[in-house]
């Protein structure tokens, strides 16, 4: 595909991801930090859905020889440390790489320097990656799936009973805890001290 | 268009609309929803500005010339433009900062919430980028892809998450 037409495909597939994140509300950092704190379920949620429903997607295009999978390598180092400083990462912002753009669309000022120190991160990992991958290296197990683990079960297979089992966990968390309860009481409150606030 | 005057949806809708975006990806760019690569290409070509050897660097040129960083790039572009839509079409005003900070104890004076958001912003890419992905590329793609790797990097997530947050912040509203 030409450049021109993936940019208007990238535009028009973020539009969809920024509502989506906007409407459920993950994009806020009490919602975020609420999941780590244990005090909000809406991140979780949102999270097993998109994986559920990624892996019942990509199962069918699998099945259909329609699409290749792009596993990430698991390089034993980089993904254990990289991971723990991301999660830290996303304490300290109240964001992750994706939903800070979603905070600034959402017109929060602060989402801007959110961009600016992760521009810098970029940097400084760019310039020292031979360094900091050097002094992380324990080794690679390669592109590898839970569906090279068990290969006597094609992926679409594992796929949907993956998708199932994870059906499973969300209705039990929503027994546990409605998503209304999460979300219902704070969306007036929200609105009536935003109109206090300065806007752009 | 009522759906999009909505003040919110339930995470389950936004979950899967967000893993039907997988079919698209994966049928017309050939890769996975993500989000912190574009952090590279951007990075690339600002500092180009500055040092016109970084593309001399093999990392950063490989984020500057595949057709797919360039889609990435337009992603995250339009997350903040869907996101735009969205809080204008509920009638949410927009704020400095999040007036969420107040439910976990935190402070909402400017400084405080700049100076955080510059430190996070560097330590969430930092990570992503030694993990090779972040919350969208290991966590929603790399599960759905049955990834081992990715597994193991949410776990790391979750775990630094939550220690850094117990730490950092207050449980009760």
């Amino acid at each position: 595909m030409e450049i021109f037409w993936l940019v208007i495909l990238g535009l028009t597939m973020g539009i969809i991801f920024g509502i989506a994140l906007e409407k459920s509300r993950v994009m806020e950092p009490g919602v975020l930090i609420g999941q780590f704190l244990f005090k909000d379920y809406t991140m979780l949620k949102m999270f097993l859905a998109a994986t559920a429903t990624g892996l019942v997607a990509l199962s069918g295009l699998t099945a259909l020889g329609l699409a290749e999978l792009h596993p990430k390598s698991f390089v034993v180092g980089n993904i254990i440390v990289g991971g723990t400083i991301l999660g830290v990462g996303i304490a300290i912002a109240g964001a992750c790489p994706g939903t800070v753009f979603a905070q600034i669309g959402r017109g929060y000022k602060d989402a801007w320097l959110t961009v600016i120190g992760g521009i810098m991160g970029a940097a400084f990992y760019g310039y020292n990656k031979s360094l900091i991958d050097g002094v992380l290296d324990m080794g690679s197990f390669g592109k590898i799936t839970y569906a090279d683990l068990f290969p006597s079960l094609p992926f679409w297979m594992l796929g949907l009973i993956t998708a199932a089992a994870l059906v499973v966990v969300m209705i039990a968390l929503e027994m546990y805890r409605p998503w209304k309860v999460d979300r219902g009481m704070d969306q007036n409150k929200e609105a009536s001290v935003n109109s206090n606030a300065a806007h752009a | 268009m009522d759906l999009l005057r909505q003040n919110v949806w339930s995470p389950y809708l936004a979950g899967i609309i967000i893993g039907l975006l997988q079919i698209p990806a994966f049928l017309l760019v050939d890769t996975a929803l993500g989000a912190s690569s574009s952090f590279v290409t951007g990075t690339g070509f600002i500092f180009s500005l500055f040092d016109s050897s970084i593309t001399e660097i093999k990392y950063f040129a490989k984020y500057m010339s595949k057709d797919k960083y360039f889609w990435q790039s337009a992603l995250v572009i339009g997350i903040a433009l869907g996101a735009l839509i969205s809080y204008k079409a509920s009638g949410r005003k927009a704020s400095f900062s999040s007036p969420s900070w107040k439910t976990i104890g935190a402070s909402s004076a400017p400084v405080i919430r700049l100076l955080q958001g510059f430190i996070g912003g560097f330590v969430l890419l930092v990570g992503a980028r030694i993990a090779g992905g972040c919350t969208s590329g290991h966590g929603i793609s790399g599960l759905a892809q049955l990834g081992v790797g990715s597994s193991v990097a949410v776990a790391a997530m979750f775990a630094g998450g939550i220690v850094a947050a117990n730490l950092l912040y207050k449980r009760a509203s």
